[in-house]
């Protein structure tokens, strides 16, 4: 490398760093500097370091921090030489700039983590400390007096809070993690970024004492505990920060939880005489602090909720604290579901584990895994389950804790506080029994002291340990020599998975020394774990055993099974006899049993062997006690029942050894060596089982029996058995109860019996926890089945679980969800079961039914989701459902089957799949017979509501009448023929099919593709359903534009009602508008597909195309002009009325090539609606109208039409009359015979007029209505107006004598193109 | 401006977007955040807000809103508020998920939920930096005008600190001094990253 020439270099840059007069010479000097030393070997930059020590008396605050910050870099590389650098760091620590100060205190905690990690495991490594290392401790230790020093000296603020911070590293460092990872290797932990731990000193480091570190971690902690006493002399932000610190200490560390909240709770910051202090804020830090503890699941914390919900709440923050409890809650119970799985998963890999004995690296990796799940879930769980009664447990929780704390049991892993309650209660009673005579008494205390629920857990704990087979009884009285064998066994059973998870670390604790006194308890808390896992869910035992069962062969031949159970048997009864207030002693002795008990894989034998002899029991009772089943007196059963439990474990514990031996020995290739068992003061294995086997009574004799007796026997024992479940108000004694009842029901294939159970079980299925009881028989039956196929337990099975679903829908109300859950939860589910689920669904047709097909349908549903066997199954049953006639049934099904099943990824396709054939099978009237006779009685129904859904429609104008009007059409053909049961059938078939159109619109596309070739009932209902649908599709028609834009060839009906109903109602969408638009300008030119959205016209939209909406057929038109009078919301109508009668009388015949009598029509349909085309309306049009140079064709038919609905309109029209006399009228041919018309009918007020035309036109106007004539010269007569009318109109009228002269005037003023003759004419009057 | 700020409010659209935009402008080293779940804008009715994931751009809920109802979400302020927020940076971000966004020395929330969702969220975090941060909370109603208020508190609230030497030593009197001044109710928390 470089050499010389790069510490040459150095020194002159360290030089010019610290001699230069400029700042950033000096800066950029000094970084070049710390790139050579970062460059070079670590001894060459020591070299240097003495000169880079110098710079810390530079005058610039940049300068001294950039020095920190290489010293901090450099420590970072090495820290083998950083003892020349870290006098510095305390000079630093005094320095004026509070940013130095701070880097200073930064820097010195992360070397005071680095070198305290080094210190450690180089001693664990290597076995000695480097004297470097040493050195730099002290240092480190100067390094934290000085800091603590800092702390009240009169200094910047910022420094102190990281002083503050220091302090809680530090004792977070030197407290024992309770919640951790002790038995990991430390350096593994490291590297997965956890922070040091006390607990890795290893015993006997030559520098670092791990109880007096402990017990200084405990002063400072004091220290920051007197800041908060001091509150009143220190600024605001400091307070913070203590209690911040202090509040996260007790998070993390739980043994000074109390300490903390207690500090905490006296602590009232309004009290003290603030010294300019932000009041406000401390108050709210402490909310903080409480409300983080109660978010904690630590059971030392949890123990304090209520009094900090005290707190909280009288801090006015009841709410937040509420919220955060509700929070936790909610958390706990996922975790623990999932900490279930997970040691579900647990069991399956320690079983699996046991038999690939051989393969360490394969074990070496579980072990981690399962410890991490183990950890965690105790520290949670065991809060929740014991939660109310547990002191015992707690003080012994807080006592390991403690002793932690004070460095007493600094390194025995033992009482660690990760055991469970049951676990930590068995290793006392186990500690208590090795005491021998002296503990028993003791003992006695305890028991009574133990909370029922607490030593149902032991019993049932224990109980998961009794050996595979019981053992001879001739072999009863070798034992003393097994006992020298029995830790060998322990560890070749179980120990193979189990020990692993200590063994890392023991080998670190005592590398030379054997493994065994850890190794009991460990395994201990391993099976007692599962078992406590096994009682809170029973039946995934059963289920677990199953692969386990085939796998060991059941060495003992049945025979002497049966002989070992009568011995055990009789001890049990022996037990009983003798006094029922001593059964402690059995009780006590399972724990001694537990070291040297097999795995938990051998369970199922011990248990059934017991159902044996739990058998032989009642037989062996007196006889009037049997038939005393009924009476309440069980006290002393319960005894039996729990002696009978625990006793034979000695005998069968003895034993043991000799009957594995082959298998011992097979496994026993692990390291484990036999020789290696060490009688030790805290495992008490040994004599314990001495002590117990001393107590064992004498046996009994031993009875045989004819089969028949055994059966009967079997089938009391099972009565009385659930007699007693039922009856029992201890919760302790069920789970027992349950197995026990489970076993013996498989051992008796009887129908009675099979009865009875079901009866009795279902009698009181909610209160008495026949669920749970039904599912464990279920689950052994179903572990039978799977351990040999050719036994009757299927069939069993089958009838056992049909005939509780039966009972169950029968007993239970509707809304009773234990159907659904039994089958949600039995291990399979028969065919038998399937069908009858199907009948449910679909054969109940009376109406209280109902409720049963939505519990059927409830129960498939559950079943699809939870149980992949079964799901095409169930999935068939729901998507018969919704095709049945049944209206109710099909809805339910409908409903589910869309919303709900639908959305599931794995069956939606299926779902769809059966839809689309149900829709095509529609269109295409595919009908299978039975359907249509099944539909029989229903369609008459349908039909009247078609009916009644039609008038409905045609009462609102808004509405297209075309389509109303087919179907109408179709109604009464369907009388006729049979095309209303297609329809009812097509209806039926088709509505799974758009209620999932209503979920994906784009399934639409095949409606309209088949649309075309649909018959006409199955066309009306589809029209039924896409009214439906395009409702409920409301913001999601989007998906429909492509659809609409590209409609095929034959939808047009069905995309004309689609578009009404997008736009019906409202103002049609804007994008609608335009699809519909272009589709009218490109493809389809009809103009009725523009009808729904011609309200969004506008006034020139609506114009050029008004003459191919008058040619449509007369409703369209009537609905298009209600759409176009109707506009929309935001721009009003796009024509007026008036704007609609003139647009209609624009119309050329000729031009627009429209017959005129659609056109008069058209106006015919405005008169109609009287109230929109009111009088006014009219007057203004015609009056628009009239003034036109160009009078419209229709004009005078108009007047005629609006005279005839509104006679008041009469002095109008004479006006409008008298306009068009102006306009010689008479010149118009077309409009003169409609004028004539006119007056004649408006006679008398015609006269006027009448009078006003001039002679010639006026004398026409006679010939053609002669009955004018006479009312008119009666009018000129009476009236006035004789002399002011012209002589030749008198002449004509026969009033005046006429002259020949006169005449051809007239007739010449008549042909006279001249406008002034009429005018000259008009100024007469 | 030695100082870098975090202005953190629940959806980080209206509060912490307002004093995001007011800061930025005067200069401040400034982010803003959100602690929510998820981003929330007003809907048609109370029932159906809008709601979208954090990351998700401001230009597109702008398009978003724009397209479902222009007049609606014009009349009620969103519009032009996402339209500010653009402006301003690309998308909102969440609080909790902000450790790769480096240190800040201040951070202001405007509600408490909020304040306590950063303080727990810095309290969990592993604390190797050793850096002290200011939190602290000042109580701004979720409205447009009230934001508007609250941006200029902030900026002001802001600038005091960053006008003291080491904020570590004054932190209380700049707190009560404003207080008094804005006749608001601050609280404030230390934490370190």
């Amino acid at each position: 490398m470089a050499g010389p020439p790069a510490r040459e270099q150095a020194l002159s840059l360290l030089a010019a760093a610290n001699n230069h007069g400029d700042l950033a010479v000096k800066l950029s000097s000094l970084k070049q500097a710390k790139d050579i030393l970062l460059s070079v070997e670590p001894s060459q930059a020591a070299e240097i370091f003495p000169y880079l020590v110098e710079l810390q008396y530079s005058p610039e605050t940049l300068v001294r921090k950039y020095l920190l910050e290489i010293i901090d870099e450099i420590g970072a590389k090495t820290t083998e030489h950083l003892s020349i650098l870290l006098p510095a760091l305390l000079t630093f620590l005094k320095d004026n700039n509070p940013t130095v100060a701070k880097q200073s205190i930064v820097t010195g905690t992360n070397f005071f983590c680095v070198v305290l990690e080094e210190l450690a495991f180089q001693f664990q490594r290597r076995g000695i400390v480097e004297r470097w290392l040493e050195e730099l401790w002290t240092w480190i230790l100067k390094f934290r007096d000085a800091v603590l020093c800092f702390l009240f000296e009169v200094r910047p603020v910022g420094p102190k809070l990281l002083a503050i911070k220091f302090l809680e590293i530090y004792v977070l460092h030197f407290t024992l993690d309770s919640n951790g990872s002790g038995t990991q290797n430390p350096e593994v932990t490291i590297r997965q970024g956890k922070a040091f731990n006390v607990s890795w000193i290893t015993d006997g480091h030559p520098v670092l004492d791990a109880s007096a570190l402990i017990s200084d971690a405990n002063r400072y902690m004091c220290i920051l505990l007197d800041i908060l006493q001091s509150a009143s002399s220190f600024p605001g932000s400091l307070t913070i920060a203590a209690i911040n610190s202090l509040a996260a200490i007790a998070r993390k560390r739980p043994v000074y939880y109390k300490s903390v909240v207690t500090a905490l709770l006296d602590f009232n910051p309004s009290l003290e005489p603030a010294k300019g202090a932000h009041t406000v804020s401390i108050q709210y830090c402490l909310r903080t602090a409480f409300l983080g503890f109660l978010r904690c699941t630590h059971p030392v914390i949890a123990e304090s909720r209520e009094r900090l919900l005290k707190e909280l709440r009288s801090m006015n923050a009841g709410d937040a604290a509420d919220q955060v409890v509700r929070h936790v809650d909610k958390i706990m119970k996922n975790y623990e579901r999932a900490s279930k799985d997970l040691k579900f998963a647990k069991d399956d890999h320690l079983s699996t584990q046991l038999h690939i004995s051989g393969d360490a690296t394969k074990k070496r990796s579980a072990p981690s895994n399962n410890d991490e799940q183990h950890n965690s879930f105790d520290a949670s769980s065991k809060r929740l389950r014991y939660g109310p009664n547990s002191d015992t447990t707690t003080s012994i929780n807080n006592d390991a804790g403690q002793n932690h704390v004070n460095g007493i049991f600094p390194k025995l892993p033992v009482l660690d506080v990760d055991l469970t309650p049951v676990e930590q209660m068995i290793a006392m009673i186990g500690a208590l029994i090795a005491e021998g005579e002296r503990g028993v008494q003791s003992l006695e205390i305890l028991v009574s002291n133990i909370h029922a629920d607490l030593l149902a857990d032991i019993v049932i704990t224990n109980m998961k340990h009794l050996p595979e087979n019981p053992p001879p009884v001739a072999k009863y009285s070798n034992r003393p020599g097994d006992s020298s064998t029995d830790p060998a066994q322990v560890v070749s059973s179980n120990g193979s998975a189990t020990s692993m998870q200590t063994s890392d670390l023991s080998a670190k604790v005592h590398a030379s020394s054997s493994n065994t006194t850890s190794l009991p308890f460990s395994d201990m808390s391993i099976s007692s774990n599962l078992s406590t896992d096994s009682k809170r869910d029973p039946r995934r035992d059963p289920r677990r055993l199953d692969p386990r069962r085939m796998v060991i062969p059941i060495e003992a031949p049945p025979t002497s099974v049966f002989e070992d159970n009568a011995n055990a048997v009789q001890l049990a009864v022996q037990t009983d006899f003798d006094a029922s207030s001593s059964f402690i002693p059995p009780v006590l002795l399972p724990p001694s049993s537990i070291p040297e008990s097999t795995s938990p894989l051998l369970m199922p034998t011990n248990e059934t062997d017991l159902n044996l002899s739990e058998l032989e029991v009642d037989l062996s009772i007196p006889e009037d006690e049997v038939q005393d089943v009924n009476a309440n007196a069980f006290s002393p059963d319960r005894v039996t029942n729990n002696a009978l439990l625990l006793s034979p474990s000695p005998i069968n514990k003895a034993e043991e050894p000799v009957v594995h031996e082959s298998m011992d020995v097979a496994m026993l290739d692990e390291a484990y060596s036999p020789s290696s068992q060490e009688t030790d003061p805290f495992s008490p294995d040994t004599e314990a089982a001495e002590i117990s086997l001393a107590e064992l009574p004498v046996l009994p004799v031993y009875v045989n029996l004819a089969e028949d007796h055994q059966r009967n026997a079997r089938r009391l024992a099972l009565e009385r058995l659930i007699n007693l479940y039922q009856n029992s108000e201890r919760t302790d004694l069920k789970q027992t109860q349950i197995a026990l009842v489970a076993r013996l029901f498989a051992q008796i294939d009887d129908n009675d019996v099979i009865e009875m159970v079901q009866k009795r079980i279902v009698s009181d299925y909610e209160q008495k926890k026949g669920h749970e009881l039904v599912l464990h028989i279920l689950y052994h039956l179903h572990s039978l089945v799977i351990s040999d196929s050719a036994s009757s337990a299927a069939a069993v099975y089958e009838k056992f679980l049909l005939g509780v679903a039966k009972s169950l829908l029968v007993d239970l109300p509707a809304s009773n969800k234990s159907f659904s859950r039994l089958l949600g939860e039995v291990p399979c589910i028969p065919d038998s079961v399937l069908a009858m689920l199907d009948d449910i669904c679909t054969k109940s047709h009376s109406g209280a039914d109902g409720d049963r097909v939505t519990q059927g349908l409830g129960a498939v549903w559950s079943l699809i989701l939870g149980r992949p066997q079964s799901r095409q199954a169930c999935l068939a049953i729901a998507l018969k459902c919704t095709v049945l006639p049944e209206d109710d049934v099909q809805a339910k099904a409908i409903r589910l089957v869309s919303n709900k099943l639908y959305a599931v990824s794995y069956i939606s396709e299926n779902i769809e799949q059966f839809a689309t054939d149900m829709f095509l099978s529609a269109v295409d009237q595919r009908f299978s017979d039975s359907l249509l006779s099944q539909s029989a009685h229903s369609e008459k129904r349908i039909g009247v509501q078609v009916e009644s859904m039609e008038t409905s429609i045609s009462g609102s104008h808004v509405s297209e009448p075309g389509i109303s009007e087919t179907s109408t059409s179709v109604i009464q053909d369907a009388s006729m023929d049979d095309s209303s049961s297609v329809f009812s059938q097509s209806h039926r078939l088709m509505s799974l099919f758009f209620a999932l159109c209503a979920k994906k619109p784009t399934l639409l596309e095949l409606v309209f593709n088949s649309y075309g070739r649909a018959s006409k009932a199955v066309k009306q209902a589809v029209h039924r359903h896409v009214s439906v649908l395009v409702r409920s599709l409301g913001s999601s028609y989007s998906q429909l534009l492509h659809i609409i834009s590209n409609p095929p060839h034959g939808s047009e009906d069905l995309l004309i009602q689609v578009l009404h109903l997008l736009s019906e109602g409202q103002t049609p969408p804007p994008d609608l508008v335009v699809t519909v638009k272009h589709l009218y300008e490109t493809k389809l030119k009809d103009a009725t597909i523009l009808i729904p959205i011609l309200s969004a016209f506008s006034r020139d939209e609506v114009l050029p195309i008004f003459p191919r909406l008058v040619q449509l057929p007369l409703p369209k038109f009537q609905t298009a002009l209600a759409h176009i009078l109707q506009g929309s919301a935001h721009t009003g109508p796009a024509l007026t009325p008036v704007e609609v009668l003139v647009a209609i009388h624009d119309i050329s015949p000729d031009k627009d090539g429209l017959p005129l009598k659609k056109i008069t029509d058209a106006c015919s349909a405005c008169f109609e609606q009287r109230t929109v085309f009111t009088q006014q309306v009219l007057a203004k049009a015609l009056n628009q109208m009239v003034d036109r140079t160009q009078l419209p064709l229709l004009y005078m038919r108009t007047v005629i039409q609006a005279i005839d609905a509104f006679p008041t309109l009469v002095d109008f029209v004479m006006e409008i009359l008298m306009k068009l006399v102006n306009r010689q009228v008479w010149r118009m041919p077309k409009l003169w015979v409609g004028f004539l018309k006119c007056i004649s009918q408006t006679q008398p007020h015609s006269f006027h007029v009448l009078l006003q035309l001039p002679s010639s036109p006026l004398e026409s106007a006679l010939n053609k209505y002669p009955n004018l004539r006479g009312p008119l010269t009666a009018f000129v007569n009476q009236s006035n107006s004789k002399t002011s009318l012209p002589r030749s109109t008198l002449v004509l009228l026969g009033l005046a004598s006429e002259t020949h002269i006169q005449q051809p005037q007239v007739t010449s003023s008549l042909h006279a193109s001249d406008p002034n003759s009429s005018i000259s004419g008009t100024t007469f009057t | 401006m030695k100082l870098r700020h975090a202005m953190v409010c629940s959806s980080n659209q209206n509060r912490s977007m307002e004093a995001h935009a007011v800061l930025k402008r005067e200069g401040f080293d400034v982010a803003s955040y959100g602690t929510g779940q998820h981003v929330k804008l007003p809907g048609p009715s109370l029932r159906e807000p809008n709601v979208y994931d954090f990351g998700t751009p401001y230009k597109h809920m702008f398009e978003d809103l724009r397209r479902k109802d222009t007049e609606l979400y014009r009349r009620n302020g969103i519009l032009p508020m996402l339209k500010r927020n653009l402006g301003v940076k690309l998308a909102p971000q969440r609080w909790q998920d902000n450790a790769a966004d480096g240190t800040f020395d201040v951070v202001l929330t405007f509600e408490e939920k909020v304040f306590d969702a950063v303080i727990e969220d810095l309290h969990n975090r592993n604390h190797v930096l050793l850096k002290p941060v200011l939190v602290i909370n000042l109580e701004v109603k979720d409205n447009h005008e009230e934001a508007a208020i609250g941006g200029r508190l902030a900026l002001q609230l802001c600038q005091e600190i960053e006008n003291t030497e080491n904020w570590e030593d004054s932190v209380d009197d700049v707190i009560m001094n404003f207080e008094r001044q804005n006749h608001r109710k601050l609280v404030y928390s230390i934490s370190y990253y």
